[in-house]
């Protein structure tokens, strides 16, 4: 802790700071002494000052994105006119079709399955106490994957010779869930995290094996189709899709926020956890259902987009400063979307016409943020 | 025993994992308010007997009783409130402030969102005190020492309002300042608070002088279970821990290492008090003792014995009999020197200065601790064979310049 040097003297909570500045007591070392005397209501009262400022932050960021994802495209459409078009629910006119059938949903789906797939990540890092855990680290990924390679790369598409994007969804939400299920299968025989996580890890090596043979045995031109739908993308999403996600994947990220508090002591180990209090094996199941099904609904619908699931957590966690999910399960959900919003919006834009898959640009932007925040903060993760 | 008082209690109870039983016919009651020791050699059993009261393990076989109900039906929300625990698992999650890790030892009190009334404030507020660590209240868990962790640890603990706790080796890592800030505070709890402290501890001194009752855990049983003065016997200790060239004493409440002679053998003239940390660095330098002549309710006679010296005993607190006095002098003849511990003089140790005379008119080499007026007690001539030092380790420097044989 630090004391006396009042300007190297940081609380690491700006809220506080600023209680105490409101006070009308600004001396040196006042910021310091207070902090260690405040009481847990001022306390308390200052990490919410400083999270909610957060949250509004990121809100608006979030609705700038989205905005920009609906005006700005390939086709120059004037601020004017798409305010008439979504006004007016003008889907006839060409443009009327771009804004309504391309640019909204795809607008809508970005910011929900990157929501989604932070909370995801969040709630397998918390469970498996593993930074370095994403939402795929269970095999969903790449169960999905070795479905759609199936459907993709062979000929099962019997006599289709353009790959039928609903079969893909299809093939992939297949895979994701199978896999899951397994999982789930095994995690409820065994004990240990550690264990259950290589189990995970195994099923994706042995997923990506088959993948490889089919791969190996595949046409050309195929490869390159799948080889861009592995990267993921928020193209052509269709309304009833999008419904699937608000009605599904709300009512999930409900749940998971009732999962909070068992959340906060799985913190601590599962042995604390059920030392606390907490129906270990009910709450584990819950944890993993709810991961896995956020994460394999994205996946089916949009591909495996990599490092948000694993990133925006430790994003979530440095900018509210804290590890109590009970805010970073809110906080993953707007800033999973913020980020994917403009990830989306720069892999479309960027070498427009020319559209880039959505995970090369996550992780080329967001691996040296997720670097310096860390670097800044010194903070351990 | 009074059954009704019982908070915690094994009833033949079998421990292990899987199939292969640990521990056998574990029969146990902790009471309100008391604070037990679970002692034993590593591996005999102490964390998986822990382990199986927390219920973090099942049963193989018995049974625990909580407060007169079955550990294993009772609902686990419930087992909190009334039971917390303190693991040696450390874990430190990332930008978690020590408030807020407290605090979620509230869990079992507080609603599904988890949100602190005032009283839940005030709970963690005042464990928090209990451990000591206002200090550390908005400090990140990361930043703290292992010392400051445990206190922490215990906050937590405490913040569940049990009525009893279990710890698996507290003391583990820590440095004697916070091993003993510790131990006072789990004590703190049992007094104050009543709480039931049960915890695996390695450290028998400090178990003994700490501990209300004492369960030895060794070769898949409960060896005793009663207060530390009846169990604790110098022979049980070191049957324990099968010591080897260490001794317990009860008396002492010390552990001390065995002479191992492989150096020469002195006489050691003193008692009162006066030759105890002499003993033990002429111990620890190698040096065999024999030492007398020691009345009975000498300290250092009890020093003496732990270190396995031998010992010339006058059994009567009367003046110092001809027949010690002869014996006395045989061993004297034996030693390479003899040593005056500057002990003071009484009238029913006056023999001990008449051994000295004696040993300087043998000959023998004769090296003294007395200092100021007490040389005079020597007449002249001796005086000048005597070397005189000042401090225990000088005068042990001497007696290696003596160059005994070795």
């Amino acid at each position: 802790m630090c004391h006396g040097i009042s300007g190297n003297c940081r609380t690491g909570i700006p809220g506080l700071e600023l209680i105490i500045k409101v006070k009308g007591e600004i001396k040196k070392n006042v910021a310091t002494t207070l902090v260690e005397t405040a009481t847990p209501v001022q306390y308390q009262a200052g990490m919410m000052k400083r999270q909610r400022t957060v949250f509004l932050l990121a809100g608006a960021v979030l609705l700038v994105c989205m905005a920009m994802n609906v005006l700005v495209g390939s086709i120059d459409i004037g601020f004017k006119e798409i305010m008439d078009i979504l006004i007016n629910h003008d889907t006839a006119s060409t443009k009327g079709f771009i804004v309504w059938k391309i640019r909204l949903p795809r607008a809508i789906a970005a910011a929900l399955g990157g929501g989604c797939l932070a909370v995801a990540g969040l709630l397998l890092q918390v469970y498996f106490r593993n930074p370095i855990v994403g939402p795929f680290i269970l095999g969903i990924s790449s169960g999905a994957t070795l479905m759609v390679s199936i459907v993709m790369l062979t000929s099962v598409t019997i006599g289709m010779t353009l790959v039928n994007p609903f079969m893909c969804t299809l093939a992939a939400f297949v895979g994701a869930y199978g896999t899951m299920l397994i999982v789930l299968l095994i995690a409820n025989r065994v004990k240990n995290g550690v264990t259950l996580l290589i189990v995970g890890l195994m099923m994706g090596y042995l997923c990506h094996s088959v993948t490889s043979v089919l791969v190996a045995f595949a046409e050309k031109e195929k490869i390159k189709g799948f080889v861009l739908w592995q990267l993921g993308s928020f193209s052509g999403f269709k309304w009833s899709e999008i419904e699937i996600l608000c009605i599904v994947g709300g009512l999930i990220l409900v749940l998971v926020y009732f999962l909070a508090k068992p959340l906060n002591a799985f913190l601590l180990g599962e042995d604390y956890a059920a030392s606390m209090g907490v129906n270990i094996r009910l709450f584990r199941m819950l944890i993993l259902v709810s991961a896995c099904a956020l994460a394999g609904m994205i996946t089916s619908m949009a591909g495996p987009v990599a490092f948000v699931g694993l990133a925006v957590p430790h994003m979530v966690r440095l900018l509210f400063a804290t590890s109590d999910n009970r805010v970073l399960i809110p906080g993953a959900v707007l800033v999973g979307a913020m980020v994917i919003s403009l990830c989306d919006f720069i892999a479309r834009m960027v070498f427009n016409p020319v559209e880039l898959p959505i995970s090369a640009i996550t992780a080329f932007f967001g691996a040296p943020i997720v670097i310096s925040l860390l670097l800044k903060r010194r903070t351990k993760i | 025993m009074n059954q009704a008082l019982a908070v915690l209690s094994a009833k033949d109870l079998c421990v292990g994992y899987g199939e292969k039983a640990v521990l056998e016919n574990v029969r146990l009651e902790f009471v309100k308010g008391e604070f037990i020791s679970l002692l034993g050699p590593n591996g005999a059993g102490k964390t998986t007997l822990l382990r199986t009261l927390s219920r973090h393990l099942a049963p193989l076989g018995g049974e625990v009783l909580l407060g007169g109900a079955d550990l294993g039906k009772i609902v686990q929300q419930d087992l909190a409130k009334t039971m917390s625990v303190v693991l040696t698992e450390k874990v430190v999650p990332p930008l978690l402030r020590v408030f807020d890790f407290v605090a979620m030892g509230r869990y079992p009190h507080t609603g599904w969102r988890g949100r602190l009334t005032e009283k839940d404030d005030q709970v963690v507020m005042e464990a928090v005190a209990m451990v000591q660590a206002e200090a550390l209240l908005y400090r990140d868990l990361d930043t703290l020492s292992d010392g400051e962790r445990q206190k922490v640890d215990v906050a937590r603990a405490l913040a569940q309002q049990p009525e009893i706790i279990l710890l698996d080796e507290p003391t583990m890592h820590l440095d004697l300042k916070h091993r003993m800030e510790l131990m006072s505070i789990l004590r703190r709890l049992c007094r104050e608070k009543g709480i039931c402290v049960v915890a695996s501890l390695h450290d028998v001194e400090i178990a003994a002088k700490i501990s209300d009752k004492v369960a030895l855990v060794k070769d898949g049983e409960i060896r005793a279970f009663g207060p530390p003065e009846d169990v604790l016997l110098d022979d049980t200790v070191a049957d324990l821990y099968d010591f080897r060239n260490v001794r317990f004493s009860r008396v002492l409440g010390t552990i001390e290492m065995e002479n191992w002679v492989d150096r020469g053998r002195v006489f050691v003239v003193g008692g009162m008090g006066s030759s105890s940390v002499l003993y033990r660095l002429l111990s620890k330098k190698g040096y065999g003792i024999v030492t007398g002549v020691l009345h009975r309710n000498d300290i250092d006679l009890h020093v003496a014995r732990s270190l396995g010296a031998a010992c010339l005993v006058e059994a009567h607190l009367d003046g110092i009999s001809q027949e010690n006095m002869e014996k006395a002098r045989v061993e004297m003849k034996d030693c390479d020197c003899v040593i005056d511990t500057g002990f003071e003089l009484e009238t029913i140790n006056a023999g001990n200065l008449d051994l000295l005379k004696d040993a300087v008119s043998m000959g023998k080499p004769v090296l003294s601790m007395r200092n100021g007026s007490g040389r005079e007690l020597y007449t002249p001539g001796e005086y000048g064979a005597i070397k005189f030092s000042t401090s225990e380790s000088n005068l042990v420097e001497m007696v290696k310049c003596l160059s005994l044989p070795i």
